[in-house]
């Protein structure tokens, strides 16, 4: 744990922690939540008010008339889709820049990110299950690569050999070099921001989702929404593709392997969802 | 030496995901970005000056016979069909264009479920083999992402690779001089 807290205290520009989601996801929970409880919640912060108030105006989301303020939108979106958004406002800034360590450049994460989480939605909504708590989990399932990068910077080359040398996943390459991981510090991360353990095991186990005992189906929703992600195209850096592939992530959501073809089509008929949600950036 | 194309008159068209493009404009490099497990495959007909780039997501068309209609760009076998066609309205000839790909990234899988890069590369080499048409330059497979360029002045290829600065050239000069 000490070992996870020096990674994370040495990073300089630390991104604001996504304060409002937990108590979001909190308010989803219950039934018969008062939109202006979601409302006032909001629009506290009023930068991200304004973000969101554009996005939900944007071709994906918007009908025929604009919203012009929070409580409109949320009534004609709902709240599950306000939420996204919000969440999309709030990870955006954590993940557009470079990170240079891993060979990323400015927005591949955020892409990443993004198309991760929507896929991930996608099988949440599918088998009936929480798509936001799903949606947030895949969109922050790299946060720990933020904290990592800085950490790599001057000994990627290290990191690229390893891997190579030993057919070795990226993520295990940095346990070797580093002693940690991104998955273990992005957990380490959501816990001091206050996420919900189930948010924070999920991004803690999202490439080995068998591990992540009682919330093994939230693990694995990020595991295969990741996987899609790299399956269209939206992996970057050293390595990109250095993950490995886990059918028990397939066997605790009883799918397939021959259903990943299907969810990839869904995930490309979401694209203009994604383009949308990239624009919180 | 032949004349260069005017700077500045370049264009990059992007071939995005399950897309198919085909050009004879010499100011023209096709591109598809961050391929990854996706195929792209490019043809140049040196003497029309003519071909195409392919963005493929899939192997196999007969998992969504619908999409295969309205996106046939969407899998490599319907996508490689709809790459010749199109060139062939453009004046390519089947006999003389060359062929290159690349993409196909495959993540470390032992357990079969995850091969779809692998399949990708798979159903290329089947199809080229069905046609009896030879690939001229190839760089699939691997743990990268890569990004494919056709240069339509040329025939040129490039790839590079997400995390390295330098294009390297897949399939160097396809104009005969």
């Amino acid at each position: 744990m000490q070992e996870l807290d020096d990674y994370i205290n040495k990073v300089k520009n630390l991104p604001p922690a996504p304060r409002m989601l937990p108590e979001l996801l909190m308010l989803l929970r219950q039934d018969n939540v008062d939109s202006s409880r979601v409302v006032q919640l909001i629009a506290f912060d009023p930068a991200i008010t304004a973000s969101v108030l554009r996005l939900c105006n944007s071709a994906a989301f918007a009908g025929a008339n604009p919203a012009s303020d929070l409580s409109e939108a949320v009534n004609r979106l709902g709240f599950r889709q306000i939420y996204t958004l919000v969440a999309a406002v709030s990870g955006a800034r954590a993940l557009t820049p470079s990170q240079r360590g891993y060979g990323i450049n400015a927005g591949e994460l955020w892409r990443h990110s993004v198309t991760a989480a929507v896929a991930a939605q996608l099988i949440a909504r599918r088998q009936g299950d929480d798509e936001s708590t799903v949606f947030t989990a895949g969109l922050l399932h790299d946060i720990g690569k933020i904290i990592l990068a800085e950490a790599l910077e001057h000994i990627y080359a290290k990191l690229v050999e390893d891997s190579q040398t030993q057919q070795a996943a990226l993520v295990e390459s940095e346990k070797r070099l580093l002693g940690v991981d991104h998955a273990e510090i992005g957990g380490r991360l959501l816990t001091r921001w206050k996420f919900p353990e189930n948010l924070v095991t999920a991004v803690c186990f999202h490439h080995h989702p068998e591990a992540a005992g009682p919330h093994q189906r939230l693990a694995s929703y990020v595991y295969l929404g990741n996987m899609i992600a790299y399956f269209m195209g939206q992996g970057y850096g050293h390595q990109a593709f250095a993950l490995r592939g886990r059918a028990e992530a397939l066997e605790i959501l009883k799918l397939k392997a021959s259903d990943i073809p299907d969810l990839m089509i869904e995930t490309f008929d979401q694209l203009q969802t994604v383009d949308t949600l990239l624009s919180a950036a | 030496m032949s004349p260069q194309p005017l700077t500045g008159f370049e264009q990059k068209i992007v071939v995005g995901l399950a897309e198919v493009k085909v050009s004879n404009d010499p100011h023209v490099t096709l591109s598809a970005y961050a391929l990854g497990s996706c195929l792209g495959v490019a043809i140049y007909d040196p003497v029309a000056r003519t071909g195409g780039l392919l963005h493929a997501m899939l192997p196999d068309s007969s998992v969504d016979p619908a999409r295969a209609i309205s996106h046939p760009g969407m899998f490599v076998d319907t996508g490689v069909a709809a790459l010749f066609r199109a060139a062939y309205a453009l004046g390519a000839d089947k006999h003389r264009v060359i062929i290159s790909t690349a993409g196909g990234a495959q993540i470390l899988d032992t357990s079969g479920c995850f091969e779809v890069g692998r399949q990708n590369g798979e159903a290329l080499t089947r199809l080229l083999r069905q046609h009896v048409l030879t690939l001229h330059a190839g760089q699939t497979g691997g743990l990268v992402n890569r990004t494919m360029y056709l240069n339509m002045a040329t025939g040129e290829v490039r790839i590079k690779i997400s995390g390295q600065g330098a294009e390297e050239i897949l399939c160097k000069n396809s104009t005969i001089t």
